[in-house]
């Protein structure tokens, strides 16, 4: 999969091409808009990564012309500015995605995926994490066969990071997820849910699947 | 959940001139108009009365001389140098040197008159006569020329006792000397009007800016304040009755200025002192790390600490320009209609797990429907119940309660059986970064801006935040929405 990254700041460009091809992608860069529109209408990409305030022509005129172009590349935008009418003008010119500065690294990541995420998703019924297993219709957990019993939210939040699995998922993710929290509480909310999960489903057992990422959020996986 | 809408631009008529753009000019204008009408017509008075008390004086004299003349004619028509004396009499008279007469017979034929007068005046030029038994003929002017003015006047008398024959008579006077009064009268009276239209004027200007003064000393006290010394007032003693409101006015202004400024350089010294803590924590860490070789755990810790430090800059950056979008007037934001109670209770199961570690029973009641934002409303209600959680002790209890008061608005109460706020941190509970507590160790994970932005939420909404508190016994935050009801154009949930 190659992804151009459009981005004129050179730290931002250099830990975003680090970031980005570490987690498995080929990544090319360009300092200013008329170098990523040349790029983005000769080669062939998966997505391109564009900040809107761009030297030369700014990601939008990028956009635009890369569309009046019939070129479909799906499209991130990263902004400072988070106006609803900045939003509305990316998503009008055809963006995929948009998101606003400073973010998690984990965050973009987990766009990436989502935009490059060809065709439907496939739903399993039963989730296999080691020696766990989460069964989404029957709302059942168990663990080496041993049944756990969590409430509603735990199981809510277990299977978003199931569903997830290996992806750093961030507090405000989690509680915009399970609890349809939109916004930054500003608690440690998300942290004693978690711990509380623990104690359920990794406390009793020797090998431990909830992982925290100090100043990122939290991972289930499966650490060989 | 916010959108601006389009400023208008103001639009001015522009003054019609310059003279009318300023008030002393309109004063001196609208002054010098009126007095200049006044001494026009007064001019104009004068000069008719002098004209017309002239003209009356030569008719009456006129008249009387008919009057004479009639007699003579009718009593001792044969009397010739009677008539002769009469009509040269008073044309030697000193006070009317310029007295003319003639009588001619029914045929035109000049019978007698006075000296000269054929030589000035020919009997054409006279009005018609009157008819006998008349005073006088209609009085004509009439100007010879030699640029002489005359008033003239005829008159059919009979003659004799009889009175079968009739005579014409024909009376003129020179009012040569009197027209050049009238008219050296007039002139002066121009001369003095205009006079007087320049001094009204003069007047008015002086007048005007006597009268302005206090405005432009009113103006001068505005530009002594400065920034520095918004504490200055202009006060409101010793101004006239029609600027004092305007004074108060200002210095209520100025007083609000000055709160806003108060807080708006104490909110600048908080928010350096906020960022501060985490930036030092960053350069330190950082620091101390790259100051020998370490072990990659070590570094590994160092970055993940830098991380948690950075996140808490980036959610205050987050809540600030929450904040500062909340404030700008051009901000608006979807209103839906919202099961207030649905979204208590979401809030209320979000802090579940907190409330249950800390032992503090959170209760919910009553229902009702706001217009709201939900995100914000929640968000509200949430940060009002964390803060009730952390000042609410073990055992302890956290109602949330939807009430309806009236028709006119839904009002959510958090209310705690916590330690409760010292009554003099009250006024100040809801302005960013102020802490009852200074001491924000015991409790990590406050911004200090929690309650402001609760207050910033409620005015989007139209809406307010009151606080109460009784030190031991708990606080109560009270919510006041408009109701689902009161708000036209809100979109159904």
């Amino acid at each position: 999969m190659r992804i151009l990254i459009a981005e004129d700041e050179p730290k931002t460009a250099t830990y975003l091409r680090k970031g980005v091809s570490e987690s498995g992608y080929v990544v090319d860069c360009a300092g200013n808009g008329e170098d990523a529109l040349h790029l983005a209408l000769t080669g062939e990409y998966d997505l391109l990564i564009l900040d809107v305030m761009l030297p030369g022509r700014d990601g939008w005129a990028v956009l635009a012309e890369l569309r009046k172009h019939g070129k479909q590349t799906p499209v991130l935008f990263l902004t400072a500015r988070d106006s609803v009418h900045d939003r509305v003008k990316g998503l009008q010119l055809g963006a995929d995605d948009y998101l606003v500065k400073p973010f998690a690294f984990s965050e973009l990541l987990a766009r990436i995926r989502s935009v490059l995420r060809r065709g439907p998703m496939r739903h399993p019924e039963v989730l296999r994490i080691a020696d766990m297993e989460i069964d989404l219709l029957r709302r059942k957990v168990s663990r080496g066969g041993m049944r756990i019993d969590l409430t509603t939210k735990e199981f809510d939040l277990l299977s978003l990071m199931a569903r997830r699995a290996g992806e750093a998922l961030s507090r405000t993710l989690i509680a915009e997820q399970v609890w349809d929290m939109n916004f930054d509480s500003g608690t440690n909310i998300v942290d004693v849910a978690v711990r509380r999960l623990r104690m359920k489903v990794d406390d009793p057992f020797e090998k431990k699947l909830v992982r925290t990422i100090r100043g990122v959020g939290y991972v289930l996986e499966d650490t060989q | 959940m916010f959108s601006k809408i389009p400023s208008e631009s103001p639009a001015r008529r522009r003054p019609p001139s310059w003279l009318w753009s300023s008030i002393t000019g309109r004063l001196t204008l609208l002054y010098t108009l009126s007095a200049s009408a006044m001494v026009v017509i007064f001019a104009s008075l004068l000069y008719w009365l002098l004209a017309h008390n002239l003209d009356r004086l030569t008719e009456q004299f006129l008249t009387a001389e008919m009057h004479d003349l009639q007699r003579i004619l009718q009593e001792r028509p044969d009397d010739r140098r009677v008539i002769e004396a009469e009509v040269n009499y008073e044309g030697v008279d000193e006070q009317f040197p310029a007295y003319y007469a003639r009588i001619l017979d029914e045929g035109g034929q000049t019978q007698i008159e006075s000296h000269q007068m054929s030589k000035v005046i020919g009997s054409s030029v006279f009005p018609p006569p009157g008819a006998v038994g008349q005073s006088l003929g209609p009085i004509k002017k009439w100007r010879a020329g030699d640029g002489k003015l005359y008033q003239m006047a005829a008159m059919w008398v009979g003659v004799g006792r009889s009175g079968g024959q009739r005579r014409l008579v024909q009376l003129a006077m020179d009012v040569s000397q009197e027209g050049a009064v009238v008219a050296d009268f007039r002139r002066k009276l121009i001369a003095v009007s205009i006079l007087g239209i320049g001094v009204s004027a003069g007047v008015g200007v002086t007048v005007a800016r006597w009268g302005m003064r206090p405005l432009s000393e009113i103006r001068k006290a505005t530009q002594r304040i400065r920034p520095t010394q918004l504490y200055e007032r202009i006060g409101s003693g010793h101004w006239p009755q029609e600027l004092t409101t305007l004074a108060t006015a200002f210095d209520e202004m100025l007083g609000r200025l000055e709160d806003s400024f108060t807080q708006l350089s104490r909110f600048s010294a908080d928010l350096a002192h906020e960022l501060r803590t985490p930036i030092n924590n960053l350069m330190g860490e950082a620091e101390v790390a790259l100051s020998k070789t370490r072990t990659t755990e070590e570094y590994r810790r160092v970055i993940e600490s830098n991380l948690e430090e950075m996140g808490r800059l980036s959610r205050l950056i987050d809540s600030l320009l929450f904040l500062a979008r909340a404030e700008n007037p051009e901000t608006k934001i979807g209103l839906t209609r919202l099961d207030a109670r649905k979204a208590v209770d979401a809030v209320r199961e979000f802090h579940s797990a907190v409330a249950q570690e800390q032992g503090v029973e959170v209760v919910c009641e009553g229902a009702g429907e706001v217009s709201a934002d939900p995100t914000l409303f929640r968000q509200a209600i949430s940060n009002l119940l964390s803060n009730a959680l952390q000042y609410t002790p073990r055992g302890g209890r956290v109602t949330i309660c939807v009430v309806k008061p009236d028709h006119e608005c839904v009002e959510v109460t958090v209310d705690d059986t916590g330690s409760g706020i010292e009554p003099n941190h009250l006024p100040r509970i809801f302005d960013r970064f102020y802490r009852a507590d200074q001491s924000r160790s015991q409790y990590p994970h406050g911004s200090g801006l929690g309650l402001a932005i609760v207050k910033s939420i409620m005015s989007l909404h139209g809406g307010e935040a009151t606080i109460a508190s009784v030190v031991g016994k708990g606080t109560t935050v009270r919510l006041r929405f408009p109701s689902a009801a009161r708000s036209a154009n809100i979109t159904e949930s």
